[in-house]
C-alpha cells in the first residue's frame, strides 16, 4: 500500500510538472482591483529644445500646393516650465489588473500628415485607418525593434478619398508609421497589452490609476529624447510619484 | 483513513490523466523526442546554410555576410542596389499571406528552391525536399518572431480567368492601374520611374527602386499569379503596399492583364516577338 501511495504522489507531482513545461505565455488577466495604487508624475526636459521645422519635397505639382512646403514637426512640445508633451509612460509585462479599454485607434491621413502624431492603442481593439485626402497614401506601420530595426505590421494602400480600413491591433510596443508616397509623414503609436499606459499632456503630466500593488518595470518613451526603463513600486491605495528629466 | 481516501482519489485522477491520449501526447518524453528531431533538422539546415547561404546572409543571419551589397544593372541603365536579407527581424517579401503576417513555410521553400535570380540569389536546383525543409527551419530560427507568432492563413489564388490578357481586360486594367496610383511609384508606362520612385526606402533604411515592368522579370518569378499575389499581399519591408482590402477579385485580374501587357507577356506580344 505504501508503495501505491508513493506512486500516487510521484504521479501527481509529474502532472504539475508537465503543465509547467508547456511554457504557455501568460495572457493578461482581468481582476477586480480594489484599493489599487496610482502613479503620477511630470516628464521634463533639462532645457528648452528647439522644435525643428521639416521640409516637404514632392515631384507632384498638385501636392506642392495641397501639402505645402514645410511644417512644424511638433517633435518637441515643451511648456514654459519644461514639461514635455507626448511622452509615453507604460508599465511593462503586467500580469493582471483592471479591464482593457475598449477603444479603437484612429490613424487619419489628413493634409499630408498623420493625425495624431503620437498616441496610445490597446491590444485587441482595432486600428481604424482613414484617408481624408484626395491623394494616394499608404499606411506602413511597424514595430520598432532593438538596434533601430523595424518589423512590418501592416502596409496598406489607401488610394481612395475617404477610404477607411479596420485592422486588429495584434502587436505590442512602440510602432512607427510612415507613408512611402510622402516620406515626411510620420507618426508613432504605443500599443499596450495592459491598460496601464499614459501619454503626457501639455504640461508634461500623466497619471496611471487602479494598479494592483507590486513592483513594475516602466517604460518612458519620447520620439526625440529616446527611452528609459526603470523600476517602480506601487503600494495599495497610495499615489507613487514618477518624475523624469530628459536631456539631449 | 481519510488521508488514504484522498490519496486514492489523487491516484485515480493521475491514472485517468495518464491513460487519456491527450495527456500522453503532452508528456515530457514525447516532447524530448520532438525536440531531438527538431535539433537534428536544425543541425542539417545549418550545414546547408553555412555552405550555400552564409556568404551573403551571414553566419548570424543578419545579412552581413561576405557579399554585403549586390548591384544589378537594368537595360535602361538603372542600377538596383540590393542587400542580402537580414533574417533576424523575420520580415519577408514573397508571401502568400496577408501584410504583416509571417510567410507560409511553402513560400520560403519556394523562394529557396527557385532563388531570387533577379537579386542574384542563386536557385538550389539539386536540393532535396528534406534539405529545403531543414534550411528553411534554420533560417526561421534566426528570428524570435517565430516564438511569438504563427503564420496566417494563405491567400488562395484561383486559376487566372480565361479573359486575362484579352484586349478588353487590358483596357480595364489600364484604368485600374491609374486609379490605384500604381503609376505614382511604377511610372505611367511601368518603367519604375513614377514621381515617387526616388523617395522610397525599405525598412532597413536603404533606398529601394520600384519595379520596372518593362524588364518583364519579377523577383518572385514572372507569372500572372505572382503579379496578383504581389499587389494583394504587398511586399512587407518595402514600400509596396497591400491592396487586399481595396480591389475585388475581378479588378485584380484586369490589373494583372494590364501588367502582363506592360511586361510584354501577353499572347499577342509573344506572337509579334517571334515574327
Ligand atoms: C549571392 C548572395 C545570396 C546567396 C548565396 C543566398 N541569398 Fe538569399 N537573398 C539574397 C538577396 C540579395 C536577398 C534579398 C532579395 C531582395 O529583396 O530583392 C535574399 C533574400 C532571401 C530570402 C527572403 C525572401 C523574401 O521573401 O523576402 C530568403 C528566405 C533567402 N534569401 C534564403 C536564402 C537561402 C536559404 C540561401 C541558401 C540556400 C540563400 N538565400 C542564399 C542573396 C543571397
Ligand atoms: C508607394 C509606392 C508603390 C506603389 C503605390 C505600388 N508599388 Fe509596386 N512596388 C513598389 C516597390 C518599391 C517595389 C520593389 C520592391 C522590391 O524590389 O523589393 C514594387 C514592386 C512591385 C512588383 C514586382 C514584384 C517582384 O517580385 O519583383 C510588382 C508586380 C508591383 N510592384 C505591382 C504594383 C501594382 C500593380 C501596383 C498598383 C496596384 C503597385 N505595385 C503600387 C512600390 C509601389
Amino acid at each position: 500500500m505504501k508503495k501505491l501511495v508513493f506512486l500516487a504522489l510521484v504521479l501527481s507531482l509529474f502532472i504539475v510538472d508537465t503543465s509547467d513545461a508547456r511554457k504557455k505565455k501568460k495572457k493578461y488577466e482581468v481582476i477586480d482591483v480594489t484599493n489599487g495604487g496610482s502613479i503620477t508624475g511630470t516628464i521634463k526636459a533639462a532645457s528648452k529644445v528647439d522644435d525643428p521645422v521639416m521640409k516637404i519635397e514632392t515631384k507632384k505639382p498638385d501636392e506642392v500646393e495641397f501639402c505645402g512646403t514645410e511644417f512644424q514637426s511638433n517633435m518637441y512640445i515643451i511648456s514654459p516650465d519644461l514639461g514635455v508633451k507626448n511622452v509615453v509612460v507604460a508599465l511593462l509585462k503586467v500580469k493582471q489588473g483592471k479591464a482593457m479599454p475598449e477603444k479603437d485607434y484612429v490613424i487619419n491621413n489628413l493634409k499630408c500628415q498623420f493625425e495624431p502624431l503620437v498616441g496610445l492603442a490597446f491590444k485587441g481593439n482595432n486600428f481604424v485607418i482613414k484617408n481624408s485626402d484626395a491623394l494616394f497614401h499608404n499606411t506602413n506601420l511597424g514595430i520598432q525593434l532593438k538596434g533601430g530595426k523595424k518589423r512590418a505590421v501592416y502596409n496598406l494602400a489607401l488610394p481612395n478619398l475617404n477610404q477607411v480600413l479596420k485592422k486588429k491591433i495584434k502587436t505590442k510596443g512602440v510602432h512607427s508609421i510612415k507613408c512611402d508616397a510622402h516620406p515626411w509623414m510620420r507618426a508613432y503609436v504605443y500599443s499596450s497589452d495592459s491598460p496601464y499606459a499614459a501619454l503626457t499632456d501639455d504640461s508634461g503630466k500623466f497619471e496611471i490609476t487602479d494598479i494592483p500593488a507590486g513592483t513594475y518595470k516602466v517604460l518612458i518613451w519620447h520620439e526625440g529624447f529616446g527611452e528609459v526603463k526603470q523600476e517602480i513600486t506601487v503600494e495599495a491605495g497610495q499615489a507613487t510619484t514618477l518624475d523624469h528629466t530628459f536631456s539631449k | 483513513m481519510r488521508v488514504f481516501k484522498i490519496l486514492a482519489l489523487f491516484m485515480a485522477i493521475a491514472l485517468l490523466l495518464i491513460s487519456s491520449p491527450d495527456f500522453i501526447s503532452a508528456q515530457d518524453e514525447d516532447a524530448e523526442y520532438d525536440d531531438a528531431a527538431y535539433e537534428a533538422l536544425l543541425e542539417k539546415g545549418k550545414e546547408y546554410y553555412n555552405a550555400r547561404c552564409e556568404a551573403c546572409h551571414g553566419a548570424d543571419g543578419d545579412g552581413k555576410g561576405f557579399v554585403d551589397i549586390i548591384r544589378v544593372s537594368e537595360k535602361n541603365g538603372r542600377v538596383l542596389e540590393i542587400y542580402p536579407r537580414d533574417f533576424t527581424v523575420g520580415v519577408y517579401k514573397f508571401r502568400s499571406t496577408a501584410t504583416g503576417c509571417l510567410p507560409d513555410d511553402k513560400d520560403l521553400m519556394g523562394t529557396v528552391k527557385r532563388g531570387i535570380t533577379k537579386s542574384l540569389m542563386p536557385p538550389q536546383d539539386n536540393i532535396s525536399s528534406e534539405e529545403t525543409e531543414a534550411v528553411v527551419e534554420y533560417v526561421k530560427s534566426f528570428s524570435e518572431r517565430y516564438e511569438e507568432e504563427d503564420p496566417c492563413d494563405q491567400i488562395s489564388v484561383a486559376d487566372p480567368p480565361v479573359w486575362v490578357a484579352s484586349e478588353k481586360s487590358i483596357e480595364k486594367g489600364k484604368k485600374i492601374y491609374k486609379d490605384m496610383k500604381c503609376w505614382e511609384c511604377h511610372g505611367d508606362l511601368g518603367k519604375g520611374d513614377g514621381p515617387k520612385s526616388n523617395d522610397i526606402t525599405d525598412d532597413w533604411g536603404k533606398r529601394l527602386l520600384p519595379f520596372n515592368f518593362v524588364t518583364g522579370e519579377l523577383k518572385r518569378g514572372s507569372t500572372a499569379e505572382n503579379v496578383y499575389m504581389t499587389f494583394t499581399a504587398g511586399l512587407d519591408g518595402t514600400g509596396m503596399p497591400s491592396y487586399q482590402d481595396t480591389l475585388n477579385e475581378e479588378d485584380r485580374w484586369h490589373l494583372v492583364s494590364y501588367t502582363l501587357k506592360l511586361m510584354g507577356l501577353t499572347e499577342s506580344d509573344k506572337k509579334t516577338a517571334s515574327h
